[in-house]
């Protein structure tokens, strides 16, 4: 440590690199040695993206449905397919790569060297964003502190599963929320700005964050914020307020950056005059409330509970009667669409007891819990509270929103390891959101090979980065109100869902010799979105906390 | 004071490791070196494996799986006798066993995987993650421990380097791609023979003689390969037994104990054999374990008799008997030297050169060796990355280099080709010996840390830096080669037969520096080679 403590301590003379280039090359190697592993039909999904942009003018990219793959990310996406396909060698093109089927894709290994070198290849501007981070440092403390951050955003398992074996670009839009986020943090608003206006037409599920980012942007850069005296009278402060508190030219500026990037975005469409086809492309809400697997966030716990009381009413008698009054419902109920336990296998969910959801219901509640947070940020923008406000953005819709699917997760890990390294009091709830999302993402690779990689590269992320998270976050400035039996709990939160994961893995090993078992499929699917959702929803509650009432955690910190 | 290890410092896995150095934290860099070892090995398990989708014999693969089928539903007395054309049993008993076990684990799973008869050729998702599950514990609870040992003796009395490097260098044994890619990608359990010498070894070392001789007599009734290292261990033992440095005269008690202790190993095992199959069977298993009339070699691989074949034809000069004998006199003066210097001169840093230099001349020179035997040399000759001496990590890393290049035709066949680049390209990666690829790097702004180089890739001796940069580009040519170049059609195995060559010359070269070095060594006074 003698070299660290030092105050100009120079870079290099320390024993630590921080570089992120040997994180690369290691992270690479392993990622190359993923190309066997199974992938998922967004795989075939991407396939076919690439076929329509290589094969069809632009005007048709949004109409085409030979597939059932469909085109359905916004316009840079679908710019960045047109990228790709371009490079696609004839070789991979003749393996089946280029081709527009309605059956699913018939391609051979080289497909799957192409594509997956092209998430490897991507994901290079998430490393050079990350290493951004840490060269813009302010000393060499913070240094220290952006390369865990940077560190565990390069290793994190939400990129190994989703992107390098499940099958998606991830890492790739990530980083330019991160370039987003580095921007507000050196204060080139403007910046911040242009790209996450590029985020939002790469993927339209950061919409969820855009209210911080809108809000905060307008309150930092476009709002002076001064206190008004008595002094002067009512009239000369109303004539403050109403004259000179908007700063005009900078709301031009963004506004002409933001619109600047949409014009490009959706310009060639609008002119097509594809619009219309474009949005209901981007915005189907068709869908149901849940996945087949319940993401691990409040509808999961909402329908567990109505899953509870079918199995109660049915087996004990009067609890029928009582909870028909009590919840309104016509007695006796129907159990016919309830009977199997697989029915959760089929996408839509009905509730017996418990109200019906609409997608109305979900947007309000997002919307509620967003605009709640919103309120502070406005009066006192600061770098931090901004992350605790994207972050909140985040994690509420994926708690209440329509149809979450659990990749989701990411976007609010990513934000969150921004702000976790701001206060001590913090990490309880990273721990448990990190740990709690990342093995609800095992269902995804429901295969026996990938069990051991998945569960071990898991397994040290959260030992490393639990650790160094530790020695490098601020300690509190204040005196904590927060029981410690509390961490505590969430310690034994964590430790527990090893075993979770090792019973129902075996559960799910035997179920071939024990028919008994087999009826457990999908509980033991149940049982890990249940138990991953109430740690998600817990973190939340005590991240709220923090969030709405304990304003030390989200005041500038002096550079130490 | 402290020795304070210069070599590996630029590389990544100091990188990597330097954060844990501080004293309370040494621990945790052990166990982070473990995990990711094995994530490297499910990640290679991953991919596939010998005899992948090849009716009607399939591979290597297949012959473990068939084993843990005849093991669990045949008596005792017919393991090694049933259906001997299709992957019959040829490994000695304790592979017997370890198969019988790893069936019936399996087989509290699904029992189809192991079912007589109707499960040969079987190749389910499942079956593959299990039986890779297994060979990942085997080495974990066996090879991986034995390595930290061998290291943790070696740092602390022989070289005195400090914890930390102690770990770098057993990550930096644990990443070698050979014994990783043929274990988990080629599939079989040599982690456990490997394993079990290494941690006689390490006995030898701490000067536990009788448990040395029970480990050592595991490992090679594991698999007979290990028998490559039975005359170091043989002299060494009986060294310590005629100068013994307790009573300074020759100890007989120890001799006997010794003895005793490696007859009751084998009784225990073969009893089961006796009492069930009655006296023939130990015949048999022997007859299965040295198939001594299948020929000098079977395939291409980098030895002695193979590599001159192209102008020597030993089989239309020789009969098979003479054969016989001139690979056994080769062999026995092969092994000479070390046997030699480990009895008279019994040293314990010499252990490792000496089965190094004994596995290599069986290797070499002796009868029906197959490409991946290279593992017996391999496995002490890595070890030899304990001698904190640049020249001698430089010619290691060489020698691990073209033994894994010697496989390449086996691995092709296996298709483990993205496995075999990127394998190689880690673990010399990890060890500092692509640095110098950093300063092109910086040349082209990316964001690279430039500090010295303080691993030297290359030995100060010009002679070897000549030789080993010569086998790198020839090596590389015949990638290229064999990627692009279509063969002549006289000579189809004309890359194959490079291949062999050009890796025979290697391990030549190699195993006579191993010979000169040994020699070095004994004829310096231990006192002056500590300080060095």
């Amino acid at each position: 440590m003698e070299s660290i403590q030092k105050p100009h301590g120079h870079a290099d003379s320390s024993p630590y690199n921080f570089s992120l280039w040997n994180i690369w090359v290691a992270s690479t190697l392993l990622k190359i040695l993923l190309f066997p592993t199974y992938h998922s039909t967004d795989f075939d999904v991407h396939r076919n993206w690439l076929s329509i942009t290589k094969l069809l003018p632009l005007k048709d990219w949004y109409f085409e449905n030979t597939s059932q793959w469909t085109l359905d990310y916004p316009p840079f996406f679908a710019y960045f397919e047109w990228f790709l396909s371009r490079l696609v060698p004839p070789l991979v093109a003749a393996d089946g790569c280029i081709k527009l089927t309605a059956q699913d894709g018939e391609y051979g290994y080289l497909t799957v060297i192409f594509q997956r070198s092209t998430v490897i290849a991507s994901e290079i501007l998430l490393f050079l964003a990350l290493q951004w981070l840490i060269d813009t440092s302010s000393s060499l403390k913070e240094k220290k502190r952006n390369f865990v951050i940077a560190c565990s955003i390069s290793l994190s398992p939400g990129f190994f599963i989703i992107d390098h074996i499940h099958f998606q670009y991830n890492g790739f839009l990530f980083s330019f929320l991160v370039l987003s986020l580095v921007n507000a943090k050196l204060g080139n608003y403007v910046s911040c700005a242009f790209w996450f206006a590029v985020l939002l037409c790469f993927k339209h599920i950061f919409l969820y964050m855009a209210p911080a980012f809108f809000v905060y942007l307008l309150s930092v850069y476009c709002i002076k914020h001064r206190r008004f005296s008595t002094k002067d009278g009512i009239l000369a402060n109303l004539k403050l307020f109403l004259f000179d508190t908007v700063i005009w030219s900078h709301l031009f500026q963004l506004g002409a950056v933001v619109i600047a990037v949409f014009a490009v975005a959706l310009g060639p469409f609008i002119y097509y005059g594809s619009m219309p086809q474009l949005l209901k492309r981007l915005f189907p809400f068709s869908r149901g409330l849940t996945h087949a697997y319940w993401a691990p966030n409040f509808w999961a716990l909402y329908s567990f509970i109505d899953r509870v009381l079918i199995q109660l009413a049915k087996r004990i008698p009067g609890v029928e009667k009582f909870l028909c009054l009590f919840l309104k419902k016509s007695y006796p109920i129907d159990y016919s669409n309830a009977n199997s336990l697989t029915r959760g296998i089929v996408g839509d969910v009905e509730f017996l007891f418990l109200p019906e959801i609409q997608p109305k219901h979900t947007f309000f509640l997002t919307l509620f819990y967003e605009m709640l947070s919103m309120i502070q940020l406005f009066i006192n923008p600061t770098y931090q509270r901004f992350l605790g406000a994207v972050t909140y953005c985040a994690w509420t819709s994926f708690l209440f929103g329509w149809h979450v699917h659990e990749k989701a997760a990411l976007l609010m890990i990513i934000p969150f390891t921004f702000c976790v390294v701001q206060d001590r009091k913090l990490l309880p709830s990273f721990q448990t959101l990190t740990a709690a999302s990342y093995v609800s993402l095992f269902p995804l690779l429901f295969g026996s090979a990938e069990w051991l990689f998945k569960a071990l590269i898991t397994f040290v992320w959260v030992v490393v980065f639990q650790t160094s998270f530790n020695e490098v976050c601020h300690f509190s400035t204040t005196r904590t109100r927060r029981v410690v039996a509390l961490d505590r709990l969430n310690i034994i939160y964590v430790f527990l869902l090893i075993p979770m994961c090792a019973i129902i893995q075996m559960i799910d090993i035997e179920s071939r010799n024990f028919p008994s078992l087999q009826k457990l499929g999908f509980a033991s699917l149940m049982t890990y979105s249940v138990y991953c959702a109430f740690g998600i929803v817990t973190s939340w509650n005590s991240f709220s906390w923090l969030y709405f009432l304990d304003d030390s955690v989200w005041e500038e910190k002096k550079a130490i | 004071m402290a020795r304070i290890v210069s070599l590996f410092k630029s590389s990544p896995l100091n990188d990597f490791l330097i954060p844990f150095r501080k004293a309370q934290n040494q621990w945790v860099a052990r166990y982070i070196i473990i995990v990711f070892a094995l994530i490297v090995r499910s990640a290679v398990g991953i991919g596939p494996y010998s005899g992948e989708a090849t009716p009607p014999m399939y591979g290597d693969f297949e012959a473990q799986r068939h084993w843990m089928e005849i093991t669990n539903h045949l008596p005792i007395s017919e393991w090694y006798f049933y259906d001997l054309q299709y992957w019959g049993l040829d490994y000695p008993p304790l592979t017997a066993y370890h198969s019988w076990l790893m069936g019936k684990l399996g087989s509290f799973i699904d029992p189809s995987w192991f079912a007589l008869n109707t499960s040969r050729g079987l190749e389910t998702a499942d079956l593959k993650s299990y039986l890779r599950i297994t060979a990942l514990i085997a080495e974990l609870a066996i090879y991986i421990p034995a390595v930290q040992m061998f290291t943790r003796w070696m740092g602390r009395y022989y070289r005195k380097v400090t914890t930390i490097d102690q770990t770098i260098i057993s990550a930096a044994i644990l990443y070698q791609p050979v014994l990783i890619i043929i274990d988990h990608g080629h599939f079989q359990y040599n982690s456990v023979m490997l394993g079990l010498s290494l941690l006689a070894v390490v006995h030898l070392l701490y000067d536990n003689y009788c448990l040395a001789a029970i480990l050592y007599v595991l490992s090679f009734s594991f698999k007979q390969m290990g028998l490559y290292y039975a005359p170091i261990f043989f002299f060494y033992m009986l060294s310590a037994c005629t100068w013994s440095s307790d009573t300074h005269s020759f100890d007989l008690q120890r001799l006997i104990s010794i003895g005793l202790c490696v007859i009751v190993t084998l009784g225990v095992q073969i009893a089961p054999f006796l009492i069930f199959g009655g006296l023939g069977q130990p015949q048999q298993i022997l007859i299965r374990m040295f198939p001594f009339d299948r020929g000098l070699f079977e395939d291409k691989v980098a030895n002695f008799w193979c590599a001159t074949n192209i102008v020597i034809k030993y089989k239309k000069l020789f009969t098979s008997e003479q054969l016989k004998a001139m690979s056994l006199a080769l062999t026995l003066l092969g092994i000479l030297p070390s046997s030699l210097v480990i009895f008279f001169n019994r040293r314990k840093e010499l252990i490792a050169w000496c089965l190094a230099s004994c596995s290599m001349a069986f290797y070499l020179f002796s009868f029906q060796v197959h490409e991946k035997t290279i593992l017996l040399p391999w496995m002490p000759i890595v070890l030899l990355l304990n001698e904190v001496d640049p020249d001698v990590i430089s010619m290691v890393c060489w020698f691990c280099n073209v033994a894994l290049f010697s496989m390449w035709p086996l691995l092709k066949r296996d298709n483990l080709i993205i496995q075999y680049f990127v394998l190689g390209v880690l673990s010399n990666w990890l060890m500092g010996n692509l640095s110098w690829i950093r300063r092109f790097l910086r040349m082209i702004k990316l964001p690279v840390k430039y500090r010295d180089l303080a691993t030297p890739v290359l030995p100060h001796n010009w002679f070897w830096s000549l030789v080993i940069v010569t086998s790198y580009l020839a090596a590389s040519a015949l990638h290229i080669a064999d990627a692009f170049v279509q063969p002549p059609r006289s000579l189809p195995h004309i890359w194959i037969i490079g291949n062999v060559v050009l890796s025979f010359g290697c391990f030549m070269l190699f195993w006579l520096w191993c010979n000169y070095k040994i020699f070095v060594m004994c004829t310096t006074p231990e006192s002056k080679l500590k300080t060095n």
